[in-house]
């Protein structure tokens, strides 16, 4: 079966290559990198690059598409089972951490991506914001959150939670964002949308 | 583990299957109340409806992300040829 062995052999290949494009593009960024630097980072000659990704362009997307598939499975698991709010904000932060550098990137890069690397940005937002408004919702339902629309409570979680990261220069130096703001932002965003103060001060 | 052909969610508990028949390859929330699985026109009404519910897309932006989403799910394959 030489053929099965040179198509294992390919996709592990490529594997590896999509391994070492996104180590590279969370460090270095993603439009920053070119095709030359994943090459000499693989230990590989330019062509080997090219023969499994034709275009720069292929290659982002994939590398996009692969990782932000995990990280929209993970934050799928995360956030799955969580019952209230205070805890899908965590569940959504710890899979971000999980990714942070690569995740940045996106957060900072994914408008002038190509179409398809930015739909990936949006399904991974679908991801959380899924059960995010299941959630929400029933916190509306039952008077614990104040009754805002399902997206424009969404969207001020994540705008808080992104513009921290795309300025991570600023925020946290040393490179960890949530880790650092996690806590204090899933607090603070919690004082915003209580309803019932005095129920949340008993329950610690 | 399976993931849903219609939209892609990973199906890992009884609870997440129409009727929770787990022979199914597709979730709840691509299934009618009947159990049936739901045509690519509702579905696409569905996707749409959810990015403008859940995230405050433009409605036609949301069309658009939904076509080219569902375009790459197994169930839908080939049916994104109406925007190229
Ligand atoms: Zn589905």
């Amino acid at each position: 079966m030489k053929t099965t062995n040179r198509q294992l052999q390919k996709k592990q290949t490529k594997e590896a290559l999509l391994r070492t494009a996104y180590e590279v593009f969370s460090e270095r960024g993603i439009m920053n990198t070119r095709m030359s630097d994943i090459a000499q980072a693989a230990g590989v000659s330019h062509g080997t690059v090219f023969a499994h990704f034709q275009t720069q362009e292929m290659l982002i997307t994939k590398v996009v598409e692969t990782y932000g598939g995990k990280i929209a499975l993970r934050t799928h698991e995360l956030a799955g089972s969580c019952e209230h709010m205070k805890e899908i904000l965590s569940a959504h932060l710890a899979g971000i951490m999980e990714f942070e550098p690569f995740y940045t990137r996106l957060v900072i890069e994914n408008r002038l991506l190509a179409p398809a690397a930015r739909d990936v940005w949006v399904s991974v937002q679908s991801s959380i914001s899924f059960h995010f408004s299941q959630v929400a919702g029933r916190e509306i339902q039952s008077g614990r959150s104040i009754n805002l629309p399902t997206h424009l409570l969404f969207n001020i979680w994540v705008g808080l939670v992104h513009y921290y990261l795309a300025n991570g220069d600023l925020f946290a130096p040393e490179g960890n964002v949530i880790k650092r703001y996690g806590e204090t932002l899933v607090e603070n965003y919690m004082k915003l949308i209580q309803t019932d103060h005095r129920t949340r001060g008993r329950q610690g | 583990m399976k993931t849903c052909i219609s939209c892609g969610m990973p199906m890992t508990k009884p609870s997440d299957y129409p009727l929770a028949d787990e022979s199914k390859d597709y979730c709840i929330y691509c299934a009618r109340p009947d159990g049936s699985m739901q045509s690519y026109p509702e579905k696409l009404e569905g996707t749409t409806e959810f990015l403008i519910r859940t995230q405050g897309l433009d409605k036609e932006a949301a069309h658009q992300i939904a076509i080219r989403t569902l375009s790459k799910l197994p169930a839908w394959k080939g049916k994104e040829n109406n925007i190229e």
